[in-house]
């Protein structure tokens, strides 16, 4: 019947238009490139089920439009996400200097803990690069995010890029850093847990005590 | 030799004194199947002395097996409990372990049928407890079948293995929890049988309970460490508890496996579930406690945010999302009304009021409505973009402009206006999409449909006014209806998207069908959308006012089959209105709508016929002139009430009575066999009358009234007052339009006032009572703000039905003028349309052209016009491109353009007809 997981993320897909956001979430869905891919309109959803240290995380994530006139409603999705893709164009520099924007944005209304991947898109087109390596991973330390250049057309790092950014959640949860029960975390527990026959403590007595009333 | 005789007499006398004295036979006989039927009786009764008498130096075979099943009479005495005889043939030597023809031995039976001491017995004599029927059942599955537990206690000492599985792989704990028999349960697992054993489709004990919604079971099952296990297909038994609507024991599975608690919320997404079973299954746990009800409301919200959300995707599935946001939003809040079980905290239902800790489920939506409003304001600034970059008109303006055209060329006081869809400001505003065509053309629908979530989720905050919907004393009982008040919050948001509303509708008038539903609820809303409202084909306004009117009630029969007799409306012929009248108010208004039945005094018939005969012989009693409650029309054909149907002294209690049964009869689909003038229909629906409805009473004073509004009448020194003189009761008496109205000159400027003022008189203010009363007998049945879906003929096609029409007649008796004869092409081409359209479409050209969607007495022949009989004339029109036909109703004159082609025809005739037909009501 329903899906099996451990664990449910929401993930935002975020970045300026053009930079290949919607490209990085087709190949990490269908393992493909999306060849004629438009602008998207307001926001895109996929969701995928993924094996992240013998966890099963379904990934619900958010793709955004990258447009200036959508970003009051991609704004509006941003509220109790637990992770982000920040997406810029390593053949375009103006998206790189758009990245500023788009972390404040996040961080303010999505949530001060989300856990951000910054994705160098576009790695296969090395010759017409405008943004280093070397830049964009300072910037990434200076900011706390994590990094990776990735390409959605041969799926070079897509995949890391998602599983990176669960694992850090993971990790996070298991150290009592993030709180899944907290409201607006992103993060739902699935019913997994249960169907490997873990009993809850205590259920027992309490019950015992609302049956005697 | 003698003695021998003698002797051989002896016994058989003393054989014939036992077997008169005992009333049966003293001897068995000799083959063993007759004998068998000889002691089965009394096996059966337990008359052991007698079978031991007569097993006495027989050679009867106590194993003998007999019938159909194959049963020794040991099965037959362990089946009834006959104990004594049990033992006798123990003793005899029956077999204890004897299998009948389904494998069954007595122990099984014994088991079954709970005889404690047959069992008992039976096991001092060794029988075996493990043996299995045919199907694999042992004797502990028969009694946790039936929950034995006392017996059970003494057998399953006896058993080598508790957990004996039969053929399906179910042991005695899968069929004990499946029947709930709760000691049984308790029985068995005291004795190991184990608690998480899965039959051979997966099914453990807990899973049983769970699909019977056996509670108490599943209590213990849990309680004693039962693992959560779904069965082979993966259906778990929370599944099965939600498909079952068994509220109690979700509530229990939930209490020890707190995970469940999400995993039934995100069920609500799931469409294969049965709304009302999850529903219910939601609402009892939320009356658990408080705080039940908070986590449940609050993690449906959540869910409906989410799929709001995906729904606002485009790559999404709109059908499927929009149906699960909508279905989540519903239950949601059914929910949110049941209030939470303790009533302390619940009086609190003010969206804007404090926030209380109830109002606080609604926060989660707040994400979902904030993006709803980014988006209409996203969407009404790519509207404002494309409005100063305007492009070429797109395909959808192409029919207004059509008809905008028509306008400019349209003057005929009579032709029909055009619909208000047409005004220049909206016709500009279907031009301009074309830029913007792609993001509003791809989320109209889906930013429609939260619309409708919003809606709903506004309303179900607003508290349920008990609007008593006007003052009815005696005849019928006052209809209470419940109807709660828009809330401000989403009237502030129409307002606030008005635009984009209007956009939306404009281009797919369907969402107001599939979505706005709120326009009914709300008056002040359903105005800003009216026009285009009634620009949809009556069909589907049609069924749109009913989906609304039965809108929960249970799927009511045209006509119901009482359970009670009560609810029969007993109808004398010979008085039948006064006894129907009697009947109707003593059912309740409840009742009534569920369906009616009818039975005449002293007949049988029942059913659907007698209810539409009742409606039909009713109906026209209500205008028998006897009653004095309807006057004839000057056509002859149509009804009014009449303003002096006071001479009757009930007559108010009447027309309410009247307005109860027409209501009644169109709720219930049934037409009835009264034609009301135009204006009364007009009162029905609470549009204003004007001059020309005067003409059905008084066709002469129609006629002046048009004569002083076509001409000048400042030079005529006719010295008009707003004021008219009356008749009452043989005195005159001058009777002022309005305050002071005796000393107001009518004047050129305000002639036009004083016509709507005279008329109003003439077709209003002289019957207002008895409109009113029957307003609110109607009303009891069809809320004012669902009939005005419709206009006057309209209105008449739902309670009298589709006339016939003969078009041979009409065409036999029709006229020609300027230019056109029945040779003509145009002519021929006409016809042949007329033939081909639907009996609707006919009926909807002789409204058009007549004004009347009825054919008189005697047909086409006797078509009554302004003055006295008029003909249908088709006139011609010189053709210019685009060009609609128009009428002139009070000559009965179809205006017909000199049409290139009879596609040309069909087609403009039947944009005039679709379009036009109402416009009267503007006129």
């Amino acid at each position: 019947m329903s899906e099996t997981y451990d664990f449910l993320f929401k993930f935002l897909v975020i970045g300026s238009a053009g930079t290949g956001k919607s490209c990085l979430l087709h190949q990490f869905i269908e393992n493909k490139f999306k060849q004629d891919s438009n602008h998207t309109i307001g926001v895109e959803f996929g969701s995928r089920v993924v094996n992240v240290g013998g966890k099963t995380v379904k990934l619900q994530i958010w793709d955004t439009a990258g447009q200036e006139r959508f970003r009051s409603v991609t704004r509006s999705y941003y509220r109790g996400a637990a992770g982000a893709l920040l997406v810029y164009d390593i053949t375009s520099r103006e998206t790189y200097n758009a990245l500023t924007n788009w972390l404040t944005d996040a961080r303010t209304l999505a949530s001060p803990n989300i856990v951000i991947i910054l994705c160098g898109n576009k790695k296969d087109l090395d010759a017409d690069r405008e943004v280093t390596f070397l830049e964009a991973s300072r910037f990434a330390q200076e900011n706390e995010l994590m990094f990776l250049e990735t390409s959605a057309l041969t799926g070079e790092n897509v995949e890391e890029g998602f599983l990176k950014c669960a694992r850090t959640i993971l990790n996070k949860i298991d150290s009592g850093e993030l709180d899944p029960e907290r409201m607006g975390s992103g993060i739902q527990y699935g019913d997994a847990s249960l169907r490997q026959l873990r009993q809850p403590r205590g259920t027992t007595t309490q019950n015992k005590q609302q049956c005697n009333c | 030799m003698m003695e021998r005789a003698m002797e051989q007499l002896n016994v058989q006398l003393n054989r014939l004194t036992r077997s008169l004295r005992r009333a049966r036979t003293v001897e068995l006989p000799e083959d063993n199947e007759t004998a068998v039927y000889t002691l089965m009786p009394m096996v059966m009764a337990d008359q052991h002395r007698s079978v031991s008498e007569l097993l006495l130096n027989s050679k009867f075979d106590v194993n003998y097996a007999f019938g159909r099943v194959k049963r020794s009479l040991l099965h037959i005495a362990a089946n009834c409990g006959s104990v004594e005889c049990l033992v006798l043939l123990l003793k005899r030597g029956a077999n204890p372990n004897y299998q009948d023809i389904s494998g069954c031995t007595p122990l099984h039976l014994a088991a079954r049928n709970g005889q404690k001491k047959c069992m008992g017995r039976l096991l001092e004599y060794n029988a075996d407890v493990n043996i299995c029927n045919n199907e694999g059942l042992t004797a502990i599955h028969w009694l946790a079948v039936n929950g034995r537990t006392e017996l059970l206690h003494d057998l399953v000492q006896h058993v080598s293995n508790v957990d004996v599985e039969d053929a399906m792989g179910q042991t005695a704990l899968h069929v004990a929890c499946q029947n709930g028999h709760k000691t049984t349960v308790l029985c068995l697992l005291d004795s190991g049988a184990d608690i998480n054993r899965p039959n051979v489709s997966g099914a453990t004990p807990l899973y049983f309970a769970c699909s019977h919604g056996q509670r108490d079971t599943a209590q213990i099952l849990l309680s004693r460490g039962s693992k959560y296990l779904p069965d082979k297909n993966g259906v778990t038994p929370l599944d099965l508890c939600v498909q079952g609507g068994y509220g109690e024991t979700c509530e229990i599975l939930i209490q020890h496996h707190g995970r469940l608690f999400q995993t039934l919320i995100q069920m609500t997404q799931n469409d294969d579930i049965k709304e009302s079973m999850l529903r219910q299954v939601l609402e009892h746990v939320s009356q658990q406690s408080d705080s039940h009800y908070q986590r449940i409301l609050t993690s449906l919200a959540e869910v409906a945010t989410t799929n709001g959300h995906k729904l606002l995707s485009l790559s999404s599935s709109y059908e499927a999302q929009m149906k699960s946001l909508l279905r989540i939003v519903r239950i949601f809040c059914h929910v949110f009304r049941l209030g939470p079980s303790s009533p302390n905290n619940g009086n609190d239902m003010g969206y804007n009021g404090n926030k209380t800790a109830r109002s606080q489920v609604f926060k989660p939506l707040e994400l979902l409505w904030h993006s709803l409003d980014e988006w209409l304001v996203l969407i009404s600034t790519e509207l404002d973009r494309n409005r100063n970059n305007p492009s070429s008109p797109s395909s959808s303006s192409e029919i207004a402009s059509l008809l905008l055209k028509q306008r400019e060329v349209e003057h005929s006081s009579s032709a029909p206006k055009l619909p208000s869809l047409l005004d220049p400001q909206i016709v500009m505003e279907t031009e301009v999409y074309a830029d913007g065509e792609d993001v509003i053309s791809m989320t109209a629908n889906r930013l429609s449909a939260v619309i409708q979530a919003f809606y709903m989720c506004c309303s179900c905050q607003m508290p349920q006014g008990s609007v008593v919907s006007l003052h009815l004393p005696s005849v019928i009982q006052n209809p209470i209806n419940t109807q709660r008040m828009t809330s401000p919050r989403f009237i502030e948001f129409v307002c606030k998207h008005d635009e984009v509303l209007k956009c939306f509708v404009t281009r797919n008038p369907k969402i107001i069908f599939n979505h706005f539903h709120f326009l009914l609820e709300c008056p002040e809303l359903m105005s800003r959308f009216m026009h285009i409202i009634k620009g949809q084909p009556f069909k589907d306004r049609c069924e749109w006012f009913y989906e609304h009117l039965l809108a929960g009630q249970p799927d009511s029969d045209m006509v119901h089959r009482p359970v009670n007799e009560n609810d029969i409306l007993l109808i004398h012929r010979d008085s039948i209105f006064r006894s129907s009248c009697e009947m109707v108010s003593k059912s309740t208004n409840e009742k009534l709508k569920q369906g009616i039945a009818v039975r005449f005094h002293g007949e049988e018939g029942m059913g659907q016929g007698v209810v539409r005969e009742w409606f039909d012989i009713l109906s026209n009693e209500i205008i028998n002139p006897d009653y004095a409650l309807f006057t004839q029309s000057a056509d002859g054909t149509t009804f009014q009430p009449n303003s002096n149907s006071s001479v009757n002294p009930d007559h108010l209690n009447y027309f309410r009575f009247a307005g109860h049964i027409l209501g009644l009869a169109l709720y219930h689909r049934q037409l009835v066999n009264i034609y009301f003038t135009r204006s009364f229909y007009k009162h029905i629906l609470g549009i204003p009358v004007n001059y020309q409805d005067v003409s059905s009473i008084d066709p002469e004073y129609a006629k002046n009234l048009q004569w002083i509004l076509d001409n000048d009448i400042s030079d005529l020194g006719l010295e008009l007052t707003f004021s008219v003189e009356t008749d009452v009761f043989g005195a005159m008496e001058e009777v002022p339009l309005k305050p002071g109205g005796t000393s107001i000159l009518v004047t050129q400027d305000n002639k036009a006032e004083y016509v709507q003022l005279v008329t109003e008189l003439r077709m209003t203010r002289a019957i207002q009572p008895q409109i009113n009363a029957f307003l609110q007998g109607f009303h009891t049945f069809i809320p004012a703000s669902l009939i005005q879906l419709f206009d006057e003929y309209e209105l008449e096609l739902l309670l009298s039905g589709m006339p016939e029409i003969d078009v041979q007649d009409w065409c036999r008796n029709t006229e020609y003028t300027s230019g056109y004869d029945p040779q003509e092409p145009v002519i021929q081409w006409f016809w042949q349309v007329v033939t081909g359209l639907t009996q609707e479409e006919r009926v909807l050209l002789l409204q058009f052209v007549t004004g009347s969607s009825r054919v008189p007495h005697g047909g086409f022949a006797y078509l009554m016009g302004g003055s006295g009989l008029q003909k249908f004339t088709v006139a011609a029109v010189p053709y210019t491109s685009n060009l609609l036909p128009t009428s002139s109703t009070c000559i009965n004159m179809l205006k017909l353009p000199e049409y290139p082609s009879q596609e040309v025809l069909r087609d403009r005739l039947l944009v005039a007809l679709h379009c036009g037909s109402y416009g009267y009501t503007m006129a």
